[in-house]
């Protein structure tokens, strides 16, 4: 018996009062094309179909598929392996249920109950099965179904369904973003404090450069006066030149051209103590190391002449680029100066000399201050470095502490030698900037 | 020998120093410079009438170390420093060793032409003091040995008839060459015999 002969029992069984069209022995294509014609509200119903009337067999599978393709209405199916490849609903037999219960009457035969062949039941019972995925494309209300139906292909939320999975990694997710704003406040407040340490560094300079202005002040004073005098004369000479007689051009021209550059020379000094003295950003630049000494020559000078002392001044033969705050090295260069010059000032004439030279070492630039002085006694060399420590009456014990501290904030190191017969010899050592390219020149 | 003054200026900066040397010139001075007390003392010193403006810091030997090795050499040239700034220490000194003035950079042209005015009327009351010196010294050593020793003791407050015993001479022959001393050092009285002898045994003190 065949599914249509079972379903034309069953429908005339049942008196089943809708018009019914059985579709069987199409070809395929022949099929598609009377499926295509069917008015949405039929109801379609798939069997199965394994041969056409000319005998072409088919395997269900394509057939159904060419059928919901084509279809207008929903189709519904009769048997399980249908269930998912579009088939809204059907009334089905399960084949696992019906696998085990055929299972189940074999063993109990080959245990030696002789069934009773009017007992054998090879059918299991059918169940309601419904495909969600078809049933919406419908637009098919699922709660109309038998409550007892089962829905396949339901799409259950995906947070439902990996629950314990999303839950921890939701965590994960949260506990990996506490971190990373931990790491980052902690970084902020690193960088907070970096900052904070960078401008205690800087004012503790700044109050040392004030000092040393103290120190330098008769310097100072004569690096200014000295250009200053020199513009007074020759102004009051021009004045006199005025009430002469004869032509006195070239002379007053000559004297203005004086003035003018006196003017500037004493201008230079005030930009220079400007720089030195002021507040600044204290911002990392590249500069020549051989500047600095450029820089403070006049004013060394000055300050070496008023303490009797011959201070010597030789930068390298070559360029030696640094990267740092130029003023803050200019400093380390004043207190190693004056450093050495106090040095010297208990000490006969022919030792009192200070040296200053700039040299290329092997891992950086080095800046070496040497004095003839009486050296420093070993048990002090160990503490120079330390704040308030000092020898000296009026000292305060922060020059070299100082000095120490804007050193090392250059990535650089200081040392020290001393020996009492030949004097002490501080080395700066700075590391080289890298030049950008290495074929571009630092400018000299 | 000239007796336009010259004034001597040693000062280490080149700009300072041209500067001075045209103010002086323009004031109607001759005036020359030198940069370090080595340069300055390396010349010969002209016999002229002048004085010494001087840095008193200086490369080397100060202007102060300059001052005391003047005087050394007894190279009486009165001198005024220039300071570039305020130092009452070294002024101090200065003044004490005899400068004429002691100006801070900048200085006024009134205050310096009116210093080294001063410095040139002392140049010249000392010049004038030296030659008189000079010329007692010489009409001293124009004197004979007795005049000498008469002229000692008529300073000394002895009469003559002390002074004939003590030479062991007639009083007459006191009196001879008592006048001789009188015209010989062309004093008019005993009294300015003694003034005189003041001036050559402390020649600087007038």
């Amino acid at each position: 018996m065949t599914a249509a002969q079972q379903a034309r029992e069953a429908l005339a069984e049942r008196q089943v009062r809708v018009p019914v069209e059985f579709l069987s022995g199409l070809p395929l294509q022949e099929l598609v094309a009377r499926v295509a014609e069917e008015p949405p509200g039929s109801i379609l119903i798939f069997l199965t179909q394994f041969r056409d009337r000319d005998g072409h067999p088919y395997e269900a599978f394509e057939v159904l598929r060419g059928v919901i393709k084509a279809s207008r209405t929903p189709v519904y199916g009769a048997a399980e392996p249908f269930i998912g490849l579009g088939i809204v609903a059907g009334s089905v037999s399960s084949y696992e249920a019906k696998g085990r219960l055929i299972g189940k009457q074999v063993r109990r035969a080959l245990a030696g109950t002789v069934p009773d062949p009017s007992d054998v039941v090879l059918e299991a019972p059918n169940r309601c099965v419904a495909d969600a995925r078809a049933l919406r494309r419908w637009s098919l209300d699922e709660r109309l179904l038998p409550h007892d139906c089962e829905k396949r292909f339901a799409e259950v939320p995906i947070w439902r369904k990996y629950w314990r999975q999303i839950a921890l990694m939701m965590i994960v997710i949260a506990g990996q973003a506490a971190l990373i704003l931990a790491l980052l406040y902690q970084r902020k407040r690193r960088r907070d404090a970096e900052r904070a340490a960078q401008e205690r560094r800087a004012e503790l300079a700044h109050a040392g450069r004030l000092t040393v202005a103290g120190e330098l002040t008769g310097a100072i004073a004569h690096e200014i006066n000295q250009p200053l005098g020199a513009i007074l004369s020759n102004a009051d000479a021009g004045d006199l030149l005025l009430d002469s007689d004869g032509d006195q051009r070239d002379k007053l021209r000559a004297i203005l051209a004086d003035i003018r550059r006196d003017d500037l020379r004493a201008s230079e000094v005030i930009r220079h103590l400007r720089a030195l003295l002021g507040r600044h950003i204290v911002e990392p630049t590249e500069f020549d190391l051989n500047d600095v000494v450029d820089d403070l020559r006049s004013i060394l000078g000055a300050e070496a002449r008023r303490r009797g002392v011959a201070l010597d001044m030789q930068p390298a033969q070559e360029a030696l680029p640094i990267l740092g705050d130029r003023i803050q090295i200019q400093q380390v260069l004043i207190n190693l100066v004056l450093n050495a010059m106090d040095a010297v000032g208990e000490v006969p004439e022919a030792r009192r000399t200070v040296t200053v030279s700039l040299a290329k070492g092997d891992s950086g630039a080095v800046l070496a201050v040497r004095d003839r002085g009486p050296g420093i006694p070993p048990a002090h060399q160990a503490r120079i470095f330390d704040a308030f420590f000092s020898t000296k009456s009026n000292g305060m014990g922060l020059g070299l502490s100082i000095t120490r501290t804007i050193v090392e904030a250059h990535a650089g190191r200081i040392r020290v030698q001393s020996d009492p017969d030949e004097g002490t010899l501080f080395q700066a050592e700075f590391p080289l900037a890298l030049a950008n390219g290495a074929s571009a020149p630092h400018p000299a | 020998m000239s007796t336009t003054p010259l004034i001597h200026v040693v000062d280490d900066d080149p700009s300072m120093r041209a500067a001075l040397l045209r103010l002086l010139d323009a004031a109607g001075f001759d005036a020359r410079g030198y940069s370090s007390t080595g340069e300055f003392l390396l010349q010969t010193l002209p016999e002229r009438p002048g004085c010494l403006l001087l840095d008193l810091r200086l490369p080397g030997p100060s202007g102060l170390e300059l001052q005391a090795a003047l005087q050394q050499r007894d190279v009486r040239l009165p001198i005024v420093f220039l300071s570039g700034h305020a130092n009452v220490a070294a002024s101090v000194r200065a003044m004490k060793a005899g400068a004429v003035d002691f100006l801070t950079k900048p200085v006024k042209r009134d205050i310096l032409l009116d210093a080294i005015g001063r410095a040139l009327e002392r140049d010249a009351m000392q010049r004038t003091a030296r030659q008189k010196a000079d010329l007692l010294r010489a009409r001293f050593e124009s004197l004979t040995e007795r005049q000498r020793q008469v002229f000692e003791r008529i300073v000394a407050g002895r009469l003559n008839k002390q002074i004939a015993d003590d030479l062991g001479v007639a009083e007459r022959t006191v009196k001879r060459e008592r006048e001789q001393v009188m015209v010989k050092l062309e004093a008019s009285s005993a009294a300015e015999l003694g003034r005189l002898a003041e001036l050559l045994l402390h020649p600087a003190a007038n």
